[in-house]
């Protein structure tokens, strides 16, 4: 797995490559957690992503949860194959915003 | 019951990856749809990282996955050589998706057809034994 983070107007975009899971989760709990807790919104971009697990849904779970909190928001973006399932499994893609592309993102 | 996989890993967390193409590549050749191999592949993932989390509590320890095709199944056993758990540490209890814990098992619980602790063959370790019906085409 490796990550990519890019910094936006209004947000930071977290690009994750490959698989997710207990090994690696950690390391994008402390990119996504960093992001909120210096107040910014940010946007996880599946598009590469092939894998995620449990750990890794609950890291954003938790990255959620803050973000709501400090009135941020965290969106998902270009989920497909087994990470949709993943959030289609847990209803999470009824909880999290989930869009198909950045150009449905203004600024 | 006819064996179709024997792997034995070190309950690593470096160790999913390669579990996970073992799962993956067993249930294509059972027929499985790409659906199902992805939730199928996911779930014995889950319970892997459960026996890494809470069977050896992130001590060194060694993980055996078998898969069977029997009648118009296939079975997963998944066996460590941990201390015995309870069977209530099955039971479901996750009620709101926003606190943390339990997903794993709820997603086991949603993907398989059946889910049961067998009993342990010696005096330690516990065997979970997973079942998930066979797509039509393939059951023999």
């Amino acid at each position: 797995m490796t990550f990519e983070q890019t910094k936006h107007l209004h947000y930071q975009l977290l690009a994750l490559t490959g698989e997710v899971d207990l090994h690696n989760s950690p390391q994008v709990r402390k990119q996504l957690l960093g992001i909120v807790e210096s107040g910014n919104s940010v946007i996880v971009d599946f598009s590469a992503l092939s894998y995620i697990d449990s750990s890794g849904i609950a890291t954003l779970v938790e990255t959620y949860n803050i973000a709501k909190n400090k009135q941020l928001s965290l969106t998902i973006v270009g989920a497909t194959g087994a990470p949709l399932q993943v959030m289609e499994l847990t209803h999470l893609n009824k909880v999290f915003s989930m869009i198909d592309s950045l150009d449905e993102i203004k600024g | 019951m006819k064996r179709i996989l024997y792997v034995e890993h070190s309950a690593c967390t470096s160790q999913l990856c390669q579990i996970r193409d073992k799962v993956r590549e067993t249930c294509h050749f059972l027929g499985y749809s790409e659906t199902d191999i992805n939730l199928i592949t996911l779930v014995i993932d889950e319970a892997c990282t459960n026996i890494i989390r809470y069977a050896y509590s992130g001590e060194p320890g060694r993980i055996v996955l078998e898969i069977y095709r029997h009648e118009n199944e296939a079975i997963f056993h998944l066996q460590d050589f941990a201390k015995c758990i309870d069977k209530s540490c099955l039971e479901l209890r996750k009620t709101n998706l926003l606190e943390p814990g339990g997903l794993g098992l709820q997603i086991i619980y949603q993907v398989m057809d059946f889910v049961q602790l067998l009993p342990p063959e010696g005096e330690v370790g516990n065997i979970l034994e997973l079942k998930k019906h066979l797509p039509k085409g393939s059951q023999k």
